[in-house]
């Protein structure tokens, strides 16, 4: 075990090994009894040099490799790459290739959400919800399978285009699935903001007003919790959803309560975008023809993952590799937010408040330590506790 | 709600009235390239940027020119709605160093960080107490995401 | 002289004693798996699992950390392993009456049912582990708190009894099961054994998500089979105490069987239900509404003794 002489108090290390993270990260926590009093981050256990790795590879490679960089957000990254070299070759995908793009990504974000909802239960000690939504979500991992073959890295990019087509035996398998999906969520929903126990565990825990939100860079459902308009589908619709818009699910409190009833929400928002695009689907072409040697250039390509806006820059030197190519993933923007909000909060609730912004350990690629200086919030007072 | 257009005509006439000397390109309909020569601008321009509502720094990207150009470039994202403004900075390879932003932007600390380690930037005003995010027995002046370090370099150094 | 000593030492060995308690510990700790696991949609373990576990434990190395007490570190779980033993002797067990009496053995069985805990909460402190130390801070403050409620409710049939003594207090409840005059001693003395034996929503003292296992985290091998086995004894224990003053008694294995199982369906389903309470909010239920509520029933039977006589 370390030691921890410069710290004054009793540190309780969380990871990189440790029960609550299925990923690993580094978490001291300075505890006075139960009450949290200082948070020091250390991430990057899961680095994996994808950057580098990147520039030594040709355009078509990379897209297997930022498939990799998440396990499960796979679909998102590779669809943030293609639209951002799609972009530079000056090339557009068919309008079909688009829409099963966005149809994909909010399946995934389905999965993603339904996982997180199993894990924020289990955090809570709430086992039985543990169970039920990753058993539901059993139905969604399904429908991937069928689709592509995978349940994970389901690999149904390409460059310019997508690989699979819906079938109606698919459709029509996909649309029982979430109908089923759907009544669930509703049970979901009305769990989350009806049982007494599991409120006295979110509500009020973890409170981020819009304004500390704004400040600390938060991004995805952790931000619309607190109220801040902050959906790339919504503020800069790119691919399908031009045609197909999603309205921005957004809650007024900031506390866990509403992290868990964001999500949720978003999940409706979801099953109706997919319904909408099967009604609706153009036909055509699943690729369009991509060079080789992609245009000199840079480009910067925002998508919104199911944890946030992830965001790629891109740069192009004319030849079949990259330049470079920058990710940002969500989860290093909403991290600072666990690192303050957890401070003043019980032992208790820190994995909770962690669980709430949903972190991606190796989306996340990084490691860094946070030293904050109280002078920065002076403006937005003090968090409550 | 602003529309594209007024935001990109705030940021530019920002740049043009809060910094010395900059010059503006817009590669994309949604983008524009500040091309900052000073680098006592850079945090005025960013204070601007947040002054008017536009200051969420969505990443900070290091761009390696090569060791023929000797340049170094740093390049600050912000967000908003469709657009995107780019604080583009050119720095010396041999000792770089930028300001750090994070007494505006608490968030930048992460990404600030990345770049002094990918690209042994000096972020002038934080503190170094140890390594960063990659491993402690990584060598302190071999930053990889250099163009003339190869990943071999990297495995011959590292103590596996 | 041997023909005295054989039967005891079977009753103390075999049954109801010993043998019989382990057994009966293993077989409801595994209803109380499936069943949670059928109550989450999950398979759940075999019949074999708990017992399986136990003889994998006991094979194991045990490790004994360094900077920590080596003679206590070893001695705890034993200590708190005989203390569910004996308290066995007093309970009836399999309907079967208890093995020994005598009046204020209620008393009795119930410090030594708090011995676990005790034993527990100085198991973590005796380590020098951040999670096993707050694991300690916290089995220590739900021992405070729960133990007043538990205590009182379980004291509320035995002093409608006139007796302190267990199968007095069952004989008189026989005609007319306390559960119905005294019902809220009956919730509080459930929800205490919930508490008592640190199973959900009450399992803050070894919250894995935030503590690995609290008090038992650096325990392997023997020691944690050990504590384990009490655990799963005090299980029983509880449930049939519980059965015993408020259900109007055990008087057969059958009895035993139906009464103690209904109550462990009960108990499952309450862990199924809620998500895990906050030390501090677990304190607050039972101090600000458990022992209220207790006392308000004492308050009430008081009444209606002295107006019966």
């Amino acid at each position: 075990m370390e030691k921890t002489e410069h710290k004054k108090g009793f540190t309780i290390p969380i990871g990189p090994q440790h029960p609550a993270l299925k990923e690993p990260g580094h978490f001291r926590i300075t505890v006075d009894g139960e009450i949290v009093t200082d948070v020091d981050v250390r991430l990057g256990y899961a680095h994996r040099g994808i950057e580098k790795a990147a520039e030594a590879r040709s355009w078509v490679q990379n897209l297997y490799l930022f498939e990799r960089v998440c396990g499960i957000c796979s679909h998102i990254h590779a669809m943030a790459y293609c639209l951002g070299v799609e972009r530079l070759a000056g090339v557009e995908a068919p309008p079909r290739a688009q829409a099963i793009r966005v149809l994909v990504a909010e399946l995934e974000r389905i999965h993603s959400h339904l996982l997180w909802l199993g894990v924020a239960a289990h955090e809570a000690g709430f086992d039985t919800l543990f169970m039920y939504s990753w058993r539901d979500r059993e139905t969604i991992m399904d429908v991937l399978e069928r689709f592509s073959g995978n349940r994970v890295n389901y690999s149904a990019n390409i460059l310019g285009g997508v690989k699979y087509d819906l079938d109606d035996e698919f459709v029509q398998f996909m649309c029982e699935g979430l109908d089923y999906l759907e009544t669930r969520s509703e049970y979901y929903l009305e769990v989350v903001t009806t049982d007494a126990m599991f409120l006295q565990r979110t509500q009020n825990i973890g409170v981020m007003t819009r304004s500390q939100a704004e400040l600390l860079g938060t991004v995805g459902p952790t931000a619309r919790a607190s109220n801040v308009h902050r959906d790339i589908r919504y503020e800069a619709p790119y691919s399908a959803y031009k045609q197909f818009p999603i309205s921005i699910v957004l809650d007024q409190r900031g506390d866990l309560e509403a992290r868990f009833v964001v999500r949720i929400k978003e999940l409706f928002e979801s099953y109706r975008l997919i319904r909408r695009i099967l009604e609706e689907l153009p036909e055509g072409d699943l690729a369009a023809r991509m060079p080789r040697k992609i245009a000199e250039g840079e480009t910067v390509s925002r998508v919104e993952a199911p944890r946030g806006e992830l965001f790629y820059f891109i740069k192009s030197n004319g030849s079949d590799t990259p330049e470079r190519v920058r990710v940002r993933t969500p989860t290093i923007c909403n991290m600072m937010s666990v690192v303050k909000l957890a401070i003043g909060h019980q032992l208790a609730d820190v994995p909770m408040i962690l669980a709430g912004i949903d972190p991606c350990f190796s989306c996340n690629d990084r490691m860094f330590r946070v030293h904050l200086d109280q002078s920065v919030y002076a403006n937005v007072g003090p968090l409550k506790g | 709600m602003r529309t594209t257009e007024e935001i990109l005509y705030i940021a530019e006439e920002l740049a043009a009235g809060w910094a010395w000397d900059t010059s503006t390109t817009k590669p994309e309909p949604n983008r524009l390239d500040v091309f900052v020569k000073y680098l006592e601008d850079l945090v005025p321009i960013a204070v601007g940027l947040r002054v008017q509502g536009l200051g969420y720094l969505a990443a900070i990207t290091g761009l390696d020119h090569g060791p023929e150009a000797d340049i170094l470039e740093a390049l600050y994202h912000f967000c908003t709605g469709k657009v995107v403004v780019t604080l583009r900075v050119n720095l010396p390879r041999r000792s770089p160093v930028v300001p750090t932003m994070t007494n505006i932007i608490p968030g930048a600390e992460a990404f600030e960080r990345e770049l002094s380690e990918m690209f042994g930037v000096e972020i002038d005003g934080l503190e170094h107490p140890s390594h960063l995010y990659l491993p402690d027995d990584m060598p302190v002046d071999l930053y990889p995401l250099r163009k003339d370090v190869h990943v071999q370099d990297i495995v011959a150094r590292l103590k596996v | 002289m041997m023909g005295t000593i054989l039967p005891v030492l079977a009753s103390l060995l075999l049954f109801p004693g010993g043998l019989t308690v382990f057994l009966t510990g293993m077989a409801y700790e595994w209803m109380n798996r499936k069943l949670l696991a059928r109550f989450q949609t999950r398979v759940g373990p075999r019949w074999f699992q708990p017992l399986a576990d136990v003889i994998k434990l006991l094979a194991k190395e045990e490790v004994v950390p360094e900077d920590v007490h080596p003679g206590l570190f070893t001695a705890l779980p034993v200590v708190a392993l005989a203390g569910c033993l004996t308290a066995a002797l007093y309970v009836p067990l399999w309907g079967v009456g208890p093995l020994y009496n005598f009046p204020g053995d209620l008393i009795v069985t119930l410090f030594l049912l708090s011995l676990l805990t005790l034993c527990l909460g100085i198991a973590g402190a005796n380590t020098f582990d951040r999670f096993s130390l707050v694991g300690a801070t916290r089995a220590f403050t739900q021992l405070f708190s729960y133990e007043a409620p538990f205590l009182l409710a379980l004291l509320g049939p035995a002093f409608v009894a006139g007796s302190w003594q267990i199968d007095e207090i069952m004989a008189s409840g026989a005609a007319r099961w306390v559960i119905l005059t005294q019902p809220i001693g009956f919730i509080v003395a459930v929800i205490g054994l919930i508490g008592k034996l640190e199973l959900p929503p009450f399992d803050a003292p070894e919250a894995e998500t935030e503590i690995v296992a609290g008090s038992l985290t650096e325990y392997s091998g023997r020691g944690l089979a050990l504590f384990h086995m009490g655990k799963i004894i005090e299980l029983v224990l509880g449930i049939t105490l519980i059965a015993a003053l408020y259900l109007g008694g055990l008087y057969s294995p059958l009895d035993f069987l139906i009464k103690t199982i209904a109550l462990l369906i009960v108990i499952v389903i309450l862990e199924a239900l809620f998500a895990r309470l906050r030390i501090d909010q677990s304190v607050g239920l039972w101090w600000r509404y458990g022992t209220l509520l207790v006392l308000l029933q004492w308050l009430g039977t008081i009444f209606w003794k002295g107006v019966a006589i």
